[in-house]
């Protein structure tokens, strides 16, 4: 077990790399100087700046003082928000976002695979077909068309939930984003959990279950629920991906301080630390997200153990 | 019933794209004028059927041609997918063994990437512009198709046509092009639909923030942004855009799906 974590942290670290190098290298490459302003600076602030800021040195020195930088959870400075660094944006926005993401999955995960049981229970059923389109429309729902649609009839409409904004983390203000992020990702997990089912119940350990006399809620939850999770656990890498590019939009939609939000903003600034930034970070938590989901596969099934 | 229920998603998807091809050189206002007398009106104003947006631009027409523009990125971009794909499958297929396996690796460490980022990331760096925006798309959306395309090519390999094709002296190159990637063209076709709604998702996804298509044009995305902008003055205004982008979406997945399962299963 410890051994299959240890191979799967080493072989993230090219992953890591990769993204941190096309994103260095992307940003070198792009025309025109993070100071270029209104007016053309004279050419001794110009040096005094680019000799500030590292950028007179070749650029391999840099890419590697950069890395050295990421390693002590330095990302640089910001070139738009002038006071703070790339790493203080970060810790002010990634606990709203994790706070929201990590409610948007547990609810998704629980749903999902309520639902997807629920499905199961009268294959090809009437409540089985109803649920499964249900669950395909959600899936096919961007969470930009849902969010302000749900702000619309929600707070605008009956006026039971704010329109947006943060309230300091209030419960009335985290609702109706964790809503709109969650209704995608249930409808994936809904899905494979259904087909995941659908597929263990012709095995013969079911069968076996069903000759001792077993059947209903109990055969599903005590013999075929676990092997059927497998799917489920595999998705929750991509989903977690997911949820990240969506809360980017939510986080917009409704007004919350979180990563995402910093993230656009430094897309529509040019602000490349910040961009690469939060990129880094992104990559670092889906590849995480990934690992855990194995490590969840591996102490499901242990089959893949190895 | 249920014969018209399946025929569904294929007419819903032929009439908006015969509304928004068709339909808006007949229409009293062009989507870029501005109505200085019907700022903000409510549908069924004379001369405009949907209403007008906040600075009195007709939401008909702007919605014909921004689903105009959501369709082309998305066929543009879907081809994009669609040729990196298939040539990065077919020859990981056709050439099997350590070249196969490195292949197969780089487009499983690619899936594993962040991949909305990376294009926002080019966004960010060269400018934003509609030719970028669809080859950024399709470069992020191939990785499928090339699972697809390289699998079936492992099975058409060993195949006896192929085979015979090999024995007669005929290039991979002919041999790939013109006895497996023909062989295989309603699975690629399928996966090719299921890749259209995917496309169209991204790039609403990029216009509602900003990131993708560029006023003076529109997309779907930057009306549906529009339209949560005024939602409490103006609902129409997210509704309408809204309702054409999930229809679109939904009728291509459910018939993407229907293609896969009969010919990929």
């Amino acid at each position: 077990m410890f051994g299959l974590i240890l191979r799967r942290l080493m072989a993230s670290i090219p992953t890591l790399l990769a993204v941190v190098f096309l994103s260095f290298f992307l940003m070198r490459f792009a025309p025109g100087s993070p100071f270029d302003g209104e007016r053309p600076l004279d050419p001794e602030t110009r040096l005094a700046l680019d000799a500030a800021y590292g950028l007179n040195q070749p650029i391999i020195v840099q890419f590697g003082r950069y890395i050295t930088g990421l390693a002590h959870g330095d990302f640089g400075p910001s070139l738009v928000y002038r006071d703070f660094t790339v790493t203080d944006l970060i810790w002010t926005g990634l606990p709203v976002s994790l706070l929201i993401g990590a409610l948007a999955l547990l609810l998704a995960m629980a749903g999902g695979i309520a639902i997807g049981l629920a499905a199961t229970l009268r294959p090809n059923g009437p409540l089985d077909r109803s649920l499964m389109l249900c669950m395909t429309l959600l899936t096919a729902l961007p969470t930009f068309v849902t969010g302000p649609i749900l702000a619309l009839v929600f707070a605008l409409w009956l006026g039971w939930l704010p329109v947006a904004g943060w309230g300091d983390g209030a419960p009335v203000y985290l609702v109706l984003p964790v809503l709109a992020l969650t209704l995608p990702t249930m409808g994936a997990v809904a899905k494979l959990t259904r087909a995941g089912l659908a597929q263990i119940m012709t095995q013969d350990h079911i069968r076996a279950a069903q000759g001792r006399g077993i059947s209903g809620w109990r055969l599903i939850a005590r013999h075929a629920l676990r092997p059927a999770l497998l799917p489920v656990i595999s998705y929750a890498g991509p989903a977690a991906a997911g949820l990240l590019t969506g809360a980017v939009v939510i986080e917009t939609i409704f007004a919350l301080p979180g990563l995402g939000r910093y993230f656009v903003q430094g897309a529509l600034n040019r602000d490349y630390p910040l961009v690469m930034g939060v990129v880094t970070l992104y990559a670092a938590l889906i590849v995480l997200f990934n690992l855990i989901a194995d490590v969840l596969y591996g102490w499901l099934d242990p089959r893949v153990r190895g | 019933m249920s014969r018209v229920l399946n025929a569904l998603p294929a007419m819903l998807v032929l009439l908006i794209l015969a509304a928004a091809w068709l339909l808006p050189p007949f229409l009293p206002w062009d989507y870029r004028i501005i109505d200085w007398d019907h700022v903000s009106s409510p549908a069924l104003t004379p001369g405009h059927l949907l209403g007008t947006d906040s600075v009195g631009r007709d939401l008909l027409s702007r919605t014909l041609i921004g689903t105009r523009i959501t369709t082309m990125v998305a066929i543009a971009a879907a081809s994009v997918s669609l040729l990196i794909g298939t040539l990065w499958g077919a020859l990981a297929g056709w050439c099997g063994g350590r070249i196969d396996n490195v292949m197969m690796r780089i487009v499983d460490a690619l899936y594993a990437l962040p991949f909305m980022f990376v294009v926002i990331l080019l966004m960010v760096v060269f400018g934003r512009s509609i030719l970028l925006v669809f080859i950024g798309i399709g470069a992020v959306e191939w990785l499928t198709m090339a699972r697809v395309v390289r699998g079936q090519m492992l099975a058409l390999r060993q195949r006896p046509f192929i085979l015979a094709a090999e024995a007669a002296g005929a290039s991979p190159r002919f041999i790939i092009f013109r006895h497996a990637l023909p062989n295989m063209a309603a699975v690629i076709l399928a996966y090719l639909l299921l890749t259209v709604p995917q496309v169209v998702m991204v790039e609403s996804f990029l216009s509602f923030l900003g990131l993708g298509v560029q006023e003076p044009m529109t997309s779907l995305g930057i009306l549906v942004k529009e339209g949560a902008d005024d939602m409490d003055v103006f609902p129409m205004a997210l509704l309408v855009p809204g309702g054409v982008l999930v229809t679109l979406v939904i009728s291509l997945t459910l018939l993407g799906e229907r293609l896969r399962d009969r010919w990929a299963a």
